[in-house]
């Protein structure tokens, strides 16, 4: 109970609630325009949390990320444009709805689905995560080894598009998390004599590259386009949303805990849960053919999923230290350095941290009632923010931003060679989440193999010896025979496969 | 046409890999060693490079059957401005030092804004003041020692002992060496 209550004390004071605050109006900004993704958002938010004390540097990326993924919706239902991939699923249906004058009405309904889903996320996160983490306390190097591999398996198998360009970006994620010195046997690796990089590469500078640098690379790429909202809104924004539930409140349950579930997975973020949401709601309905002329069931589903799967994405993370998506990706590199080493004993320790840790989830997911609300009142304000005056802003806090991590050039110009790198393979369609998740978890992989190799003496029929260890490896073969598996069950049934790749912008991160 | 090519790169970078991942010590208990990973890395780089350039050389081949060519015709001003932001990048690393880090995010954000086409006085104005917010920002609410640039430190009237912060972030330069 102390406990419980420090855990409040340390939420509930004006600096955190101050950050809350602030990030969720920068989370707005972000995911309100096009072409900033949440993951970006939070990329460029890190090195400002570096200075903050551990509860509001997690808060601030909390409420940024679920603000950003419901920010998407705005721009997604004027526009047709969505703010972020995780509003893409349903963004001709949700401006189809502002079309009939419905704007707000929709928005509002988003907004509550948002909350309701992040906040079924977050009671999944209190509930599970505490009793998965005692049996995460048994776990030795042999079941992290098969772990880390199932998360790089599934990041693969639940790409989006080539599964091949899916595991080559997954290789050169696991290239960049060999460099540096060797942990068993202290040999420098692919450090070509820069003493920066004896440590080996900070996820930070990454990931800016990655999500930063490459989306603004993308954007001098296209052509100007110029915006106006065409639409006029002057419906209320709550007064249709009660209605809604009630006749779709089970829609919002299964969009949550799909949701949940999907965001847990590894390499799955809230715009595949989005796309997957929508699709089963579609295929369940009981009025299919209202899909497509503006109907709001498939909307209540998708996005409750994709908020939910920000929430849902910290399970894993925070217990195993295996990202459930590129959020948490970074989100891991940022425990790591306030020296919340992600993992079981997270749970375990005392003080008030993990309670302060879940208040968060649900402070900033309440706050987005408020703030949302606002926001779709001034929504004009945010699709008119001129990309052309933004981006160059962008452009100076990735630069300062990776410099900042560790005061060193070497971070600006990884920043800029990933960043290089990213903009060629995702012009060809290769996904980036698969790359993040090799960078963060391949040293897990190699130190938990190599570890277990010392133990046993280099017997490899160790990894299968001890229960839990024999069943994660077992998944992991599962997973790796799944494609075959379902290719053969759709051949004997010559069913046509839904790809819903079609309307995918160049982003794979929510 | 690209994917033969990335395939091809992949596979080359994988090739490499490889043979510089050979020149790793061993550990004296097991048979391998620091260098297992980066070889396995190499070779699913070989093998996942070579897959997507074959399946590639197979519609290549259908395309070239059917008398048209690739349409390789590529968007090389659209490629040509989005390494603009590269370029802004390096020219910021090379020149933070001699002209400070706010003159040079300023000079790269005007650049940028013009590109787009913004009007010249706001992209002046936006940028300076953005520049000078990020720099007071880092340098002083954050502590990082942002480069303030050697022509500006010997040169400006207020000079290194005027201000306290100045001096810190000068420490915090040495400290950092």
């Amino acid at each position: 109970m102390a406990d419980f209550l420090q855990g409040l004390a340390m939420v509930f004071n004006a600096q955190t609630l101050l950050v809350i605050v602030a990030a969720a109006v920068f989370g707005l900004f972000v995911g309100a325009i096009p072409g900033l993704t949440a993951t970006m958002a939070v990329a460029l938010l890190v090195p400002i949390t570096f200075y903050m004390d551990a509860t509001p540097a997690i808060a601030a990326i909390v409420a940024t990320s679920a603000m950003a993924i419901f920010a998407g919706d705005i721009p997604g239902t004027y526009l047709n444009i969505p703010g972020t991939p995780a509003s893409a699923a349903y963004v001709g249906e949700s401006h189809r709805l502002a079309q009939q004058g419905r704007a707000r009405e929709t928005l509002g309904t988003n907004l509550i689905c948002s909350v309701i889903g992040g906040l079924f996320g977050t009671l999944v996160l209190v509930f599970v995560s505490p009793t998965l983490a005692e049996v995460a306390l048994n776990f030795s190097s042999f079941e992290y080894f098969w772990l880390a591999l199932l998360g790089l398996s599934s990041s693969i198998f639940i790409a989006i598009g080539s599964r091949l360009k899916a595991f080559l970006s997954l290789t050169v994620g696991l290239l960049l998390s060999t460099v540096g010195l060797d942990m068993m046997s202290g040999a420098p690796r692919f450090t070509f004599g820069v003493p920066d990089l004896m440590a080996g590469i900070n996820f930070i500078p990454v990931m800016i590259g990655m999500f930063a640098l490459n989306e603004i690379m993308m954007f001098y790429g296209t052509k100007t386009e110029a915006r106006r909202v065409p639409v006029k809104a002057t419906d209320s924004v709550f007064s249709e949303a009660p209605r809604h539930l009630r006749k779709y409140w089970r829609n919002v349950l299964r969009g949550s805990s799909l949701g949940t579930l999907i965001g847990a997975l590894p390499g799955a973020g809230a715009d595949i849960a989005a796309w997957i949401a929508y699709a089963l709601g579609k295929s369940r309905s009981r009025h299919k053919e209202k899909y497509g002329t503006g109907h709001i069931e498939g909307i209540v589903d998708a996005s409750s999923a994709n908020n939910s799967g920000i929430s849902g994405a910290w399970v894993p993370a925070l217990v195993f230290g295996i990202p459930g998506d590129t959020i948490t990706a970074i989100v891991i590199g940022v425990l790591y350095m306030k020296g919340m080493n992600p993992g079981p004993t997270i749970f375990m320790e005392g003080g008030g941290q993990v309670y302060a840790l879940f208040t968060v989830f649900f402070v900033a997911n309440l706050i987005m009632l408020p703030i949302g609300y606002l926001a779709i009142r001034a929504s004009k304000v945010f699709i008119l923010t001129p990309r052309k005056m933004l981006m160059p802003v962008i452009l100076s806090f990735c630069i300062v931003g990776a410099f900042a991590i560790n005061n060193a050039i070497t971070d600006i110009w990884i920043m800029l060679i990933i960043g290089l790198v990213a903009f060629v393979l995702a012009r060809n369609d290769f996904p980036m989440a698969p790359a993040i998740l090799g960078l963060v978890l391949g040293g897990t992989l190699e130190n938990s193999f190599m570890s277990s190799m010392l133990k046993s003496n280099g017997n490899l029929l160790a990894f299968f010896e001890r229960p839990i260890s024999a069943g994660l490896g077992a998944l992991v073969i599962l997973i790796w025979l799944l494609p075959t598996l379902i290719r053969l069950i759709r051949r004997s049934r010559h069913q046509p496969s839904l790809e819903p790749s079609e309307n995918r912008g160049p982003h794979d991160t929510p | 046409m690209r994917d033969f090519l990335l395939g091809l790169v992949f596979a080359i970078g994988g090739g490499v890999v490889i043979a510089v991942a050979q020149t790793y010590p061993t550990m004296p208990t097991l048979q391998f060693g620091p260098s297992l990973f980066p070889s396995l890395i190499g070779a699913g780089m070989v093998i996942g490079g070579l897959l997507l350039a074959l399946t590639q050389i197979r519609q290549l081949k259908t395309a070239m059957a059917d008398r048209r060519l690739p349409s390789s015709r590529y968007d090389v001003r659209g490629l040509l401005i989005s390494l603009v932001p590269c370029a802004l990048i390096v020219f910021y690393i090379l020149a933070s030092d001699v002209l400070g880090a706010p003159l040079c995010m300023a000079m790269a954000m005007i650049v940028l804004m013009l590109m787009r086409g913004a009007r010249l006085w706001l992209a002046l104005v936006v940028s300076i003041v953005v520049a000078a917010l990020i720099y007071w920002l880092f340098s002083s609410y954050l502590l990082i020692p942002l480069p303030e640039g050697a022509l500006f430190a010997q040169t400006s009237p207020v000079g290194i002992t005027a201000s306290p912060l100045r001096t810190l972030a000068d420490a915090m330069e040495v400290a950092h060496g």
